[in-house]
């Protein structure tokens, strides 16, 4: 190294040493931990005693840990499509050439904002059995086909129903669906204008032009925040949290990973556990990215940028 | 004022994992002498602006010593060298006024501020900056190209540095203004009297500024000379085609004895049409020595006549060739035309439209300008 | 906005307006219904059918709510200079780290920032025992300090957004400086700062909402009750209240979200810019 360099790479350090500082202390120090930790039996109150791989032996036969997984991966599995569809159908639909396309994006946009403490304790009153306002909603059709068909049918006590709870959840998060919806509409924005017009001249008509240019070009906004939304929805913990007011909801209906890490941390106090139930949401977490990045790789077009 | 001077200069950027590294420059020394005005010159990537930028200090050198005024700069940071540099976008801070861009280093070099309000005072008035609008107060964005390009001038004039780095100064300026900022550029020079490095790939800003051109090519220096000697006298084949437009007529053929002269023979399967000038004289003495091998000669396209111009043409330097294309460019005429093996262009003074597409011209050649090139290392034969 | 799909322009609109409005209606019935709750009576909120409109606005619920969370106001003020602390915290130390990863070249430097975007893929619940029993062992639980200190530690996310940005920064410019005389510290102060104003706007705003949103956080290193956030606060009022004092509980999540919308509305442009590019990069 020269002297130039030897400077550069001072003043580099130099500049992100903040940063350094983060990673050492809050990142690369309690990954680690963990590891430790989940090899650990450990309250806290006393120091962590090493008892091998007990922690791992118990979760594998752990019914409330299979279930969370369960509930988990089911959240993921239907949450990111169903917002994925709203966000791109609300993004296109905001891109057509209607007056008053700033007051629907903001219509669109503020619920993204509202604080989880706020949108959850909201929901819980909107997703209300007997007086909520979504059950108003939605008798509203079903009576129409409870008298056409004959059916009885009854809209749900969501979130005090095992099997409706998680689909409140899912609901209250497509709500929310605004700042994708945000980063969709700059997509296709990006998209040239003359794509559109060569793919008309081709003789291509909407629907084409949507399958054939747009969702094409969109695809590496989608690829982006399909992997944001597998992130976010795998950690999903403060939402259902509030929404059964601080449990898991009717049969443990509601209880994540992250809820059950959080429970076997500050509830039980058995930290060892509760790392090593933190070590499987990481590799579950690292795992996925890397099948999506996988998958993703070959049928992403990065183009006319 | 100040002499820079280049030694052995070389430059290699590190090559990512496993491939080697990229050299830029290789081997380049030459001496900016006081108040010079020295221009590099080469196509895009030639190392022309990699050795500027390590004069400024902006760039690691790998090997090599770079001097001004005798003193060993390698390691001294850019600020302390004491050179201005105007970029090639002009690089105005766009968050200060006209006034502060110019002021600015003087402000980190805690000059007094009545000194720098002279100072940028003067320079603006130098460079037209107060009339007929006063531009100090406004900010980069609300001048046209033109004014900032003047305002990039200035901050470099107010340092009243030991040296002056240009770095493609009139690229983004468009081809009127381009003229205008050259001539004005060439009148600085002589008001300051000042050391100036200027980096271009246009070659009649070379021609038009430079007290001598260094022509690069390849991270090689291939001539260090003025201007017309460059012109003139190239020093190989690489500056003989870069420097001049259109490019010079190159034609490879050998020589061989004719008479008590040399003739020039062009290489080429046809016979048809094949060129052969004949040497006597001093070009006929110099020549003499590579009887029978091969060489490339080179004549610049205004040292074609069309033969009929002419009151007596020399029937050794006269030859046939059949006309491709025609192209009018006002004062004068380009005419393409085809040898035996090659294509040849001749600027011809304009006149009737006389010369007809695929018809065969007479064309007589100034033998006197002719230079011949070594085939195998492309360095002219002296 | 910039312009629309250049075809639809010719064709016919209505299937779209149609929809949109649609969806507005669906997007904003949850808006309106709490603040309609937050309005009425108590009994009114458990009517069957729904009562859409309370029979008279009770103002008087919003005062009650804050009386009934507890010292509302201190939870306000926690909440806000914890939201003050990170942006200030955050965009310090963020610009300084994206400056060393984008204008400066050493050697490592592209490695080591990939290693940066790496740590975006680390969500908190995986990092949280070590990092509380850290903050046991230094003391800090029960007080702010596990809740500020971090964010002059920058976040991935936001270096990343401010790298993009200062990358944009022509390179001229940088070097301007440094034959004008600057040090590296003033090219970042003088040169760089000044011109990534709009993305400095879009960090801060996105680290007030995400310190004024957080729940988690306070959850686990808070411990007395005057201590705790608006956020923290309503929830432990929710517990309390268990789904009866709806009215209030609709008071208080209006409340909280009051001071977000105000934001957005003051500064929707950066909002709007700063969430665009981070897919598009």
């Amino acid at each position: 190294m020269n002297r130039g360099e030897k400077t550069r790479l001072r003043h580099g350090l130099l500049f992100i040493s903040p940063w350094l500082v983060g990673f050492g202390a809050l990142t690369a120090y309690p990954l680690l931990a963990s590891l430790w930790f989940s090899l650990c039996d450990y309250s806290v109150l006393s120091d962590p005693v090493y008892i091998g791989a007990e922690n791992y032996r118990e979760l594998v036969q752990d019914e409330v840990f299979w279930l969370a997984l369960r509930n988990t991966f089911f959240f993921a599995a239907v949450s990111i499509p169903l917002s994925t569809v709203l966000a791109i159908g609300l993004a296109v639909l905001l891109n057509q050439p209607v007056r008053g396309r700033g007051i629907y994006r903001t219509i669109f946009f503020l619920p993204s904002l509202v604080p989880a403490i706020s949108l959850a304790i909201l929901w819980q009153w909107l997703l209300n059995g007997s007086v909520g306002l979504v059950n108003e909603v939605i008798q509203w059709p079903l009576r129409a086909i409870n008298a056409v068909a004959g059916t009885a049918l009854k809209p749900p006590d969501w979130l005090n129903d095992p099997s409706w709870a998680i689909w409140g959840l899912v609901l209250t998060g497509l709500w929310g669906v605004g700042n994708a919806m945000i980063i969709y509409l700059a997509g296709l924005q990006e998209i040239p204008a003359e794509l559109y017009e060569a793919a008309e001249m081709d003789g291509a008509g909407p629907w084409q032009r949507f399958c054939h240019v747009t969702l094409p070009l969109l695809t590496p906004v989608i690829f982006f925040n399909v992997i944001m939304g597998l992130i976010g929805s795998l950690q999903t913990f403060a939402v259902p949290y509030i929404l059964t007011n601080g449990a898991d909801g009717p049969g443990r209906s509601l209880l994540f990973l992250a809820t059950y890490i959080y429970q076997s941390a500050f509830d039980y106090w058995n930290m060892g556990y509760a790392a090593a139930l933190a070590l499987v949401l990481f590799l579950l977490i690292l795992g996925l990215t890397l099948v999506v990045v996988r998958f993703g790789e070959k049928r992403v077009h990065y183009a006319g940028r | 004022m100040a002499e820079i001077t280049v030694e052995n200069l070389r430059k290699v950027y590190p090559g990512s994992k496993g491939q080697p590294g990229k050299v830029a420059v290789e081997g380049a020394s030459f001496t900016i002498r006081d108040k010079e005005f020295m221009v590099l010159v080469g196509p895009s990537g030639c190392g022309k602006t990699t050795t500027l930028r390590m004069i400024a200090g902006l760039e690691d050198i790998t090997s090599g010593t770079i001097r001004i005024d005798g003193r060993v700069v390698n390691d001294i940071p850019p600020k302390d060298r004491d050179l201005a540099m105007v970029f090639q976008n002009y690089a105005l801070y766009p968050h200060m006024s006209v006034y502060r861009n110019m002021a600015y280093a003087l402000e980190l070099r805690r000059v007094p501020k009545r000194v720098i309000r002279d100072r940028v005072g003067k320079a603006a008035k130098l460079l037209g900056l107060l009339e007929p609008d006063d531009l100090l107060e406004r900010k980069p964005k609300a001048l046209s190209g033109g004014q900032r390009q003047r305002v990039a001038l200035g901050r470099a004039i107010v340092r009243e540095p030991k040296a002056f780095l240009f770095d493609e100064p009139l690229s983004n300026l468009d081809a009127k203004m381009r003229v205008e900022t050259r001539a004005e550029l060439s009148r600085l020079h002589r008001t300051l009297e000042a050391t100036m490095v200027y980096v271009t790939h246009d070659q009649i800003e070379a021609m038009t500024l430079a007290d001598r051109i260094v022509v690069m090519n390849e991270g090689r220096i291939q001539q260090i000379a003025p201007p017309l000697e460059v012109y003139h006298r190239p020093a190989n084949l690489f500056v003989a085609s870069f420097i001049g437009s259109p490019r010079i007529n190159t034609v490879s053929g050998r020589i061989e004895r004719d008479g008590d002269g040399m003739a020039f023979v062009e290489k080429s399967e046809r016979s048809e049409h094949r060129l052969r000038l004949v040497f006597t004289g001093d070009e006929a003495r110099m020549l003499a020595s590579r009887d029978g091998q091969e060489v490339v000669l080179g004549l610049r396209p205004e040292h074609l006549s069309d033969a009929r111009d002419l009151s007596a043409p020399d029937p050794r330097a006269t030859f046939e060739a059949r006309i491709d294309v025609v192209e009018p460019v006002g004062p004068e005429t380009w005419i393409y035309a085809r040898t035996a093996g090659h294509q040849l262009i001749a600027r011809v003074p304009h006149a009737e439209p006389r010369a007809d597409i695929g018809h065969t011209l007479r064309f007589t050649a100034e033998l006197s300008r002719a230079r011949f090139f070594d085939p195998a290392t492309g360095l002219a034969i002296c | 906005m910039p312009d629309a799909d250049p075809i639809a322009r010719r064709g016919n609109r209505w299937p779209a307006v149609l929809l949109l409005i649609g969806f507005s209606i669906v997007f904003i019935l949850p808006f309106a219904w709490m603040i309609s709750t937050s309005l009425k009576p108590l009994n009114e909120t458990m009517v069957l059918p729904p009562k859409w409109l309370p029979s008279e606005p009770q103002w008087q619920n919003y005062p009650d709510a804050m009386r009934a969370m507890g010292p509302f106001w201190l939870h306000a003020r926690n909440s806000l200079m914890l939201a003050l602390l990170n942006v200030v915290g955050t965009v310090v130390s963020s610009a300084l780290v994206a400056y060393g990863f984008s204008r400066i070249e050493w050697r490592g430097r592209d490695s080591v920032f990939l290693l940066l975007l790496a740590t975006m893929m680390i969500p908190f619940p995986v990092i949280m025992i070590p990092v509380y029993t850290l903050f046991r062992e230094l003391g800090w639980i029960g007080t702010f300090k596990p809740l500020w200190v971090p964010a002059f530690l920058a976040g991935a996310f936001n270096v990343f957004l401010l790298r993009q940005f200062f990358l944009g920064i022509p390179r001229d410019l940088t070097e301007a400086a440094r034959m004008d005389g600057c040090g590296e510290f003033r090219i970042f102060w003088q040169i760089i700062l000044p011109l990534a104003k709009p993305a400095l706007l879009t960090v801060a705003l996105f680290q007030f909402m995400a310190t004024w949103n957080d729940f988690l956080g306070p959850l686990i290193f808070l411990v007395r009750q005057e201590q705790f956030t608006l956020a923290l606060g309503l929830q432990n009022f929710q517990s309390a209240f268990g789904g009866t004092a709806w009215h209030w509980l609709m008071a208080g999540s209006t409340l909280v979200i009051l001071p977000v919308v105000v934001l957005f509305f003051l500064a929707q442009r950066a909002f709007i810019r700063g969430i665009s590019t981070t897919g598009l990069k």
